[in-house]
């Protein structure tokens, strides 16, 4: 009888010692902000395709989570009618991206503001696009830049022409349906680039050198992919 | 034998040595721990507070140092401490350690890593439009960006400029209503300051599909044959204006049918069919071999008005069809021969498909009826 009297009471000591060890042990909850920047990247790549296009300068300088594009027209084969057609599409030149993690706040700033032919140094030709960038985090080591050429450029734009029947919205070059959708009719051309910030006016310019025969460039903050066209041309 | 008493001695016994126990432990001290971790955020009560010096910040329990970390920051304001600053929180403080910098917050709230560069961040509203065919009705999605709420209001106003619905929601929300009666619909939505926009919704009964089959929005009695034998005549624009019964001529003899307005009505038709392509006169019982009626309302009803001639006649619907699964060709009316004699029926869908038979195969006529929404 006295040892179940013993048992109770050394129950009780094991159990006080197991309640204060778990009431006072440090205890924290462990933060992760890699996991959180990237969340915030795929978020914006996942709704990248459906955000708001705007063509006005003045609203893509207000708004958030849209893109600055520029009207253009395309020409497809419409292998319905069997004959050629042209049809409005939009051209991507700008994004104002935000997405905030719990404790990471993810901004992109992405403005085309020039695109213009150059010579490079070795002699070949390249589409030189003059990008704005600005970023909430520190410069991007990981940024990496691809040209999109199309295999075949009538059968892209006929893929956006039925798009543009079924939906009777303009598509937009390379946002169509998703990012990687449009990537699939292109070849992916890593591609030379370069940041350069100017401290006066704390811009930094992404300069890229794309082949002349992309249709646009592919900015990709993994897992985040942009593509940028040039406004002026096609 | 344990009594039940000697158990509640035991227990009480239990209880006292843990109490003697627990009164030997440093009662009432108050403080938690500090954790030694990275990437990590904890809570601490008690006297804690820091003090950022030249290269390094301490922590402090009371007097006794107790953690060191790179550099201090307030994490409401994304500063950092100056030299020789304090901070101090009561009753908790909240510490995030990243990479051996700590941030210090009073309310729990996290701090913020980004800077801002986009400047300015209006608010905009998106609005996506979903309507279910069956009943006309629609919705008007409204999701924003918004921080405050704002209160949304939808009119619909119909041809004649009547208002036939006004709603109002907050964003986030939507707004639904049905479309009584086919026809062109204007919406304005406004929620001033941010919103003031017109849309337009076209509500309509699609006929396609037309074999020896034309539509008109009038009276016709010419003699259209061979290549017309269904007249489809399209009542919806009367019942819209308000007629409450309408007569329609259908052949040059002058033969008509009188029609009252049916109540809520999405549209309304009259066929009217000839089954022979050379037997009935130009003056004479052109048009009239069978003469229906197809009103849409949730659903679609087949009346028959009337039916004549020496040919045996069929009259088949498409019906039985649900979500994914094809519509039958259903036999309704038999005249002159052996089989159903539907006066009515109703297909409980949105679209359908009517056929008029007889043997004389080139007359035969068949028109395909698609609510669009």
């Amino acid at each position: 009888m006295w040892s179940l009297a013993y048992g109770l009471i050394a129950l009780a000591v094991v159990a006080f010692v197991v309640l204060y060890a778990a009431a006072h042990a440090p205890n924290f909850k462990t933060v992760n902000l890699a996991d959180q920047l990237y969340g915030a990247k795929k978020w914006l790549a996942e709704y990248l395709p459906s955000f708001p296009k705007v063509d006005v300068k003045s609203r893509f300088r207000v708004f958030v989570n849209v893109v600055r594009v520029v009207k253009a027209n395309a020409t497809a084969y419409d292998y319905v009618a069997k004959q050629w057609v042209t049809f409005p599409v939009y051209l991507p030149v700008g994004y104002r991206l935000e997405r905030a993690g719990e404790s990471v706040v993810y901004q992109v700033y992405l403005n085309v503001t020039r695109c213009r032919n150059a010579t490079l140094q070795g002699g070949t030709a390249a589409m030189l696009y003059e990008v704005e960038l600005k970023h909430s985090l520190d410069p991007l080591p990981w940024l990496e830049v691809y040209a999109a050429v199309p295999r075949n450029i009538t059968q892209y734009y006929s893929w956006l022409y039925n798009y543009y029947t079924v939906s009777r919205r303009s598509p937009a070059v390379g946002l169509a349906l998703s990012v990687d959708a449009n990537v699939g009719f292109m070849e992916l051309v890593k591609v030379e680039w370069a940041l350069v910030h100017n401290a006066t006016s704390g811009v930094t310019m992404l300069y890229v050198a794309a082949p002349p025969s992309a249709l646009y460039i592919l900015v990709v903050d993994y897992p985040l992919k942009v593509p940028l066209a040039c406004p002026q041309r096609r | 034998m344990i009594a039940f008493r000697d158990i509640l001695i035991f227990a009480g016994l239990a209880a006292l040595a843990a109490a003697v126990i627990a009164s030997l432990f440093p009662a009432g001290e108050g403080a938690s721990p500090v954790p030694a971790c990275s990437d990590c955020a904890f809570k601490l009560t008690g006297g804690y507070w820091i003090r950022q010096y030249g290269n390094y910040a301490s922590l402090y329990l009371g007097t006794r140092e107790v953690a060191r970390y790179g550099w201090a920051y307030r994490a409401d304001e994304g500063r950092p401490l100056k030299i020789g600053e304090n901070a101090t929180c009561s009753p908790a403080m909240y510490l995030w350690v990243f990479g051996g910098v700590a941030y210090v917050s009073c309310d729990g709230s996290s701090p913020r890593f980004g800077r801002d560069v986009l400047g300015p961040k209006l608010p905009f509203v998106n609005i996506t439009t979903s309507s279910d065919w069956r009943s006309c009705t629609y919705t008007y999605r409204f999701d924003a960006n918004l921080t405050e709420r704002y209160v949304v209001t939808v009119d619909v106003y119909d041809e004649e400029g009547r208002l036939v619905f006004s709603g109002t929601t907050t964003i986030p929300g939507s707004v639904s209503f049905s479309i009584p009666m086919a026809g062109v619909y204007r919406v304005h939505i406004y929620a001033p300051p941010l919103l003031d926009e017109w849309h337009t919704l076209i509500a309509r009964i699609s006929i396609t599909d037309l074999v020896r089959a034309q539509v008109f929005t009038s009276n016709n009695t010419e003699d259209l044959r061979p290549s017309t034998s269904l007249k489809i005549f399209d009542l919806t624009n009367y019942w819209k204006k308000g007629y409450t019964s309408v007569t329609v001529q259908v052949n040059p003899a002058g033969a008509s049918y009188t029609l009252s307005a049916p109540t809520g009505a999405f549209a309304d038709f009259l066929l009217a069919w000839e089954d022979c392509h050379n037997c009935d006169p130009t003056n004479g019982a052109l048009y009239i071999d069978e003469v229906w009626r197809i009103t849409f309302t949730q659903y679609i009803v087949l009346t028959r008005i009337s039916s004549q001639g020496g040919y045996w006649h069929e009259v088949y619907v498409l019906d039985g069809q649900a979500y994914n699964l094809p519509g039958r060709k259903t036999l309704i009316w038999t005249w002159n021969k052996e089989g159903p004699k539907y006066n009515s029926f109703t297909v409980p869908w949105f679209v359908t498909t009517v056929w008029f038979e007889s043997p004389d195969s080139t007359m035969n006529a068949r028109a395909t009826f698609i609510k669009v929404c």
